[in-house]
């Protein structure tokens, strides 16, 4: 799969469906899922991966190495996520419960952070 | 007559598919449904023992298919309700020696004759389970509250809706003060993950044991709360609304797990 600039024009994959375990969706640009991405399953996006809905699954956006990919989600909790070459795993932790509220994951300083998403970048 | 055909299904082992399906068989029974159940567990017999059925066994799924004998001689009539029959697994084949043409054939037959029959699936995703689901109009999907078998329910959910349309969901052996405590995942995580109909709640309690190791399935015991809400499951099968008790607690496992990433 050839490397595609995250958030380029016409290049995107809209899917108003859930992906269950074991479901996966591959695609070169981006991708926008209306729907939950759920535990075992996976989304692979050569640019921006933007999911309306719960995202518990795995999702690797700007593969293979673009790192200028940016994942959102609507609830954000995924056990793991991946942007170009990085990878970031959940908290082995518990933490406090918390409202949903929708979050932006992107590459800075060579690590991934997570950010609540108020309508801009 | 051409009856319903329903696979109980879960993926994931031992969440309870085969006590689901004998005390729903059972529940339909008192019903005056005619009921067959058929043991598509080869190689793994086990719903025999469940209904206390074992030593009534002549003939199998696998004679049947194999045209070693009719289906009427293979069928075990129940000791408690005469228009209760059950097609046992068998013990020593292995789950290749049906293919899904030969078990569509023999479900299609068996719906002439019976108002529901009951399809008791293996464990997997495999051979098993495409023969299970191969005669099925509908699926009833069995899991615990607990990650590992939700995480496999969705996953034979996402089968099945490719074959036959949304199934609908049995919670079982929800465990109340575990998820008070916030240790157990609750109905509406449960819910929140799987996205499907909620068929009905059946508590953690140890009569289905009990009752299970004695060939005598709990929706015969009236007075047990598992009894009632498998009780409660057969009378929503049959078209009945009877509101599902909200059994949510204060915030479930969910909640605590929480896990996150790197936030600011």
């Amino acid at each position: 799969m050839a490397p595609v600039e995250a958030g380029g024009r016409g290049n995107a994959l809209y899917l108003r469906r859930s992906l269950r375990s074991g479901q996966n969706e591959v695609f070169e640009g981006d991708v926008m899922l209306v729907g939950d991405v759920n535990q075992g399953a996976e989304v692979i996006a050569g640019g921006d991966a933007i999911v309306f809905g719960t995202l518990r699954g795995m999702v690797h956006a700007g593969y293979p190495d673009n790192r200028d990919a940016i994942v959102i989600a609507l609830n954000l909790m995924p056990l793991q996520l991946r942007i170009g070459p990085f990878i970031a795993r959940a908290d082995e932790g518990q933490n406090p419960r918390r409202v949903p509220r929708p979050e932006v994951a992107r590459v800075k300083d060579e690590r991934i952070v997570i950010e609540p998403y108020q309508g801009k970048l | 007559m051409s009856g319903r055909a329903i696979v109980i299904t879960s993926g994931k082992g031992g969440v309870g598919k085969t006590t689901t399906t004998a005390n729903i068989g059972l529940g339909l029974a008192k019903h005056d449904r005619k009921v067959a159940l058929v043991d598509a567990d080869i190689g793994l017999r086990n719903l025999d023992i469940i209904m206390g059925l074992e030593n009534r066994i002549v003939y199998h799924l696998v004679d049947v298919v194999r045209g070693r004998c009719q289906v009427r001689q293979a069928l075990v009539k129940d000791k408690r309700f005469p228009h209760l029959s059950m097609l046992p697994a068998s013990q020593i084949d292995q789950k290749d020696s049906v293919t899904p043409e030969q078990m569509k054939d023999l479900v299609t037959q068996l719906k002439e004759d019976f108002d529901f029959v009951l399809i008791d699936c293996p464990a997997g995703i495999e051979q098993g389970f495409r023969n299970a689901v191969a005669g099925a109009d509908e699926a009833i999907v069995v899991t615990t509250p607990d990650v590992s078998p939700v995480r496999d329910a969705d996953r034979v959910i996402g089968l099945l809706q490719n074959s036959m349309g949304d199934p609908q969901l049995i919670i079982n052996r929800m465990a109340m003060d575990m998820v008070k405590r916030g240790d157990m995942l609750n109905q509406q995580d449960v819910l929140d993950i799987l996205a499907v109909r909620l068929l009905g709640i059946v508590p953690d309690d140890e009569e289905v044991v009990i009752a299970g190791n004695r060939g005598a399935p709990v929706v015969l015991n009236e007075h047990s709360r598992s009894g009632k809400a498998y009780e409660r499951i057969v009378r929503r099968i049959l078209g009945e609304d009877i509101p599902i008790p909200e059994l949510n607690g204060h915030g479930g496992l969910m909640h605590r797990l929480g896990k996150m990433l790197f936030r600011r």
